[in-house]
């Protein structure tokens, strides 16, 4: 069997091998060790990547892969899964999406893909990352976490050819309801759009809220359907569970809020909304109710603000846009 | 009918007055100004003093006063309602419990009444308020929030004498089941004791979570739950709703995490547990169960850390104890 080493998480017979992967160093020149775990099968068969916590503060991702390490079994599995659960540490350990140590911008380490050995902090942790995901990756999976407890969407990088295709196969298998074939114009920089432009099929899963929407029942179903994933993958016995008809998208529209205020959400994930949808209402300091913002387009919410605050610019609403049975 | 003036919000007739009371200054000179609503009902009667945000991300009484305020009709108001539903508003802004401009700690602003004209800005800005308070309130009602959506418990200055047992006639027609008779020697500096000290009855609500455990019913109910107080004390019409025996505890006990991780709770908010009772899970960065954190004390869960991330120190739980029902 080929030794897969990844940082001193080193591989080379079947079973589950722990090690940290070296990204870069803190300030005062301790390393910032990254964990890796590689879960490797009795059979042949494809490499799984799965990553999560490239946004430091979206934990279901890590909880979602921790559950799937402890529930399968090398003896069940063909192939490989490389799972990184914690891409942006220091992010993470802050409780925020980006890392506390990157000064000047580019800290969204999910547009900082393939990475640079000479660049920012973020872009030299996506480097090393990037390296080894090339290397050893036939899939790829990235696992967010958004607003609310009930957010549940999907994208996969929609490449001409077979690299689309496997896409849109782990999208069936994942079986989100909301689904969107990404454009490959959009979301540069990410680890999802670099990988399928070197040829790794790549899919992202926003599932749950951030802080306290941090929900158990979205890590157990979540952990559920990447063993689907792995079934359809041929990676691990049994049938494939069909998860019915999806929705898919063209695109996704990101709405900014143009005002601040206070603000309580009017809409939930997963509703369908028009034109001119009340969103929410914003309320002044004494509680009055200030302005009702409205929807700029049709489509299905895959985010909502859930307030209590709102400041100008953030993000009022995620919003998938022309949804079509499929 | 008599002015009351509190900074711009100047009432001398029934109805609803608001303006800004200036607390201190941001460092490009311009003030910091905070809400002040006055509810002036048509009859003489006690004056309610309410008051929330002092921890500036807890938001949950904010959004009770409000509600509170835009049903409220003075012509059915005996006595007036002063409240000024965010008193520490630079942290408000920055979603943080202590303000961003505070220099060297004492930032905590419900440590710092009665305040000092010289002292740190929290310090200040207490002094500011506190004047105000002791001028004008019968009654202190003060809205706190906690760490998850499920937290609903509450206490009173157990003072000798009227001033105690005025304060626990609120408590019991606000109705939250657990609710500790605080003794007279803890949470030195709080507005409640501050304001016990000076023959002001004072009751502290600690109801939901920060950030996305923000709830909506919660506010609803709480908003309820305030008018009854209200009915209670004779100041809007109606039965007292009777909310039925409470828990009441000798005193609290923080516990403090001793160790850092990914972590899980496994008790609720109104949970009787006993000493050694496991609260949660501790996990590695690789998803392997990693320690259990136990009970030090029986008692009942006040609130629980949600995690799903812990460091050293943080509140790991906040035990009521000896829980009696009364």
């Amino acid at each position: 069997m080929d030794e897969i080493r990844i940082g001193t998480a080193v591989s080379t017979s079947t079973g589950l091998a722990k090690g940290e992967l070296h990204v870069a160093d803190m300030p005062d020149g301790a390393p910032i060790n990254i964990p890796v775990a590689v879960l490797r099968g009795k059979g042949d068969g494809p490499t799984l990547w799965m990553e999560a916590c490239v946004h430091g503060d979206e934990y279901c991702g890590a909880f979602i892969i921790h559950e799937v390490l402890r529930t399968v079994a090398a003896d069940d599995l063909n192939g490989t899964v490389i799972a990184l659960p914690v891409l942006n540490l220091t992010g993470f350990q802050r409780n925020q999406r980006m890392s506390p140590f990157e000064a000047f911008g580019y800290g969204d380490m999910n547009r900082c893909f393939p990475g640079k050995p000479d660049g920012s902090l973020t872009e030299q942790m996506a480097h090393v990352v990037y390296g080894h995901m090339k290397k050893h990756a036939d899939y790829l999976i990235d696992i967010h976490t958004a607003l609310t407890v009930d957010v549940r969407w999907a994208l996969y990088a929609n490449a001409d050819g077979e690299v689309g295709d496997k896409g849109a196969g782990i999208a069936r298998a994942f079986g989100y309801k909301s689904t969107l074939p990404a454009p490959m114009d959009i979301l540069g920089g990410s680890a999802l759009m670099t990988a399928a432009k070197d040829g790794i099929p790549s899919f992202i899963i926003e599932a749950g809220g951030i802080g306290p929407a941090f929900d158990r029942e979205t890590v157990t179903d979540a952990a559920e359907r990447l063993r689907n994933v792995m079934r359809h993958l041929g990676m691990l016995a049994g049938d494939v569970t069909d998860y019915g008809p999806q929705y898919d998208f063209s695109t996704f529209a990101w709405i900014n809020a143009t005002r601040g205020g206070l603000f309580q959400p009017a809409v939930a994930c997963g509703q369908r909304i028009e034109e001119g949808t009340v969103l929410g209402r914003y309320f002044d300091v004494f509680g009055d109710v200030v302005e009702e913002p409205r929807s700029p387009h049709a489509g299905i919410v895959l985010a909502i603000n859930c307030g209590p605050l709102m400041p100008t610019g953030d993000i009022l609403m995620h919003l998938g846009l022309n949804p079509r049975d499929i | 009918m008599q002015e009351i003036k509190i900074g711009s919000a100047v009432s001398n007739a029934a109805g609803i007055a608001k303006g800004h009371l200036k607390v201190g200054d941001l460092p490009d000179g311009r003030p910091v100004e905070i809400p002040v609503l006055i509810g002036r009902g048509a009859a003489d009667g006690p004056t309610l003093w309410l008051h929330g945000c002092v921890h500036g991300n807890e938001y949950c009484g904010t959004f009770i006063i409000q509600e509170m305020f835009r049903n409220l009709d003075a012509s059915e108001l005996t006595g007036t309602v002063v409240a000024l539903p965010i008193l520490n508003l630079t942290a408000f802004r920055r979603k943080q419990r202590m303000s961003p401009f505070e220099g060297y700690g004492g930032g905590d602003l419900n440590r710092c009444f009665p305040g000092k004209p010289d002292g740190s800005l929290t310090e200040q800005m207490a002094y500011a308020i506190y004047s105000e308070l002791k001028q004008h309130a019968d009654y202190l009602i003060d809205f706190h929030t906690a760490m998850t959506t499920d937290v609903r418990w509450a206490l009173y200055a157990n003072a000798e004498g009227a001033v105690g047992d005025k304060a626990e006639g609120i408590a019991r027609a606000f109705g939250f089941n657990s609710t500790l008779p605080a003794p007279m020697d803890i949470l030195g500096g709080s507005a409640m004791m501050t304001a016990a000290r000076d023959g002001i009855p004072g009751y502290i609500v600690e109801a939901g979570g920060k950030g996305p455990a923000f709830d909506p019913e919660l506010v609803l109910d709480g908003s309820e739950r305030l008018r009854n107080v209200m009915r209670h004390l004779d100041m809007l019409p109606g039965d007292v709703t009777d909310h039925g025996p409470l828990t009441y505890f000798s005193n609290f006990a923080w516990v403090m995490s001793t160790r850092g991780g990914l972590f899980q709770r496994r008790v609720k908010c109104g949970d009787r547990i006993e000493a050694g009772t496991v609260l949660g899970q501790y996990y590695d960065l690789y998803g392997e169960p990693d320690g259990e954190a136990k009970s030090p004390h029986a008692g009942v869960v006040l609130a629980i850390h949600p995690g799903p991330v812990m460091a050293n120190g943080e509140t790991l739980i906040h035990i009521g104890l000896d829980p009696r029902e009364v």
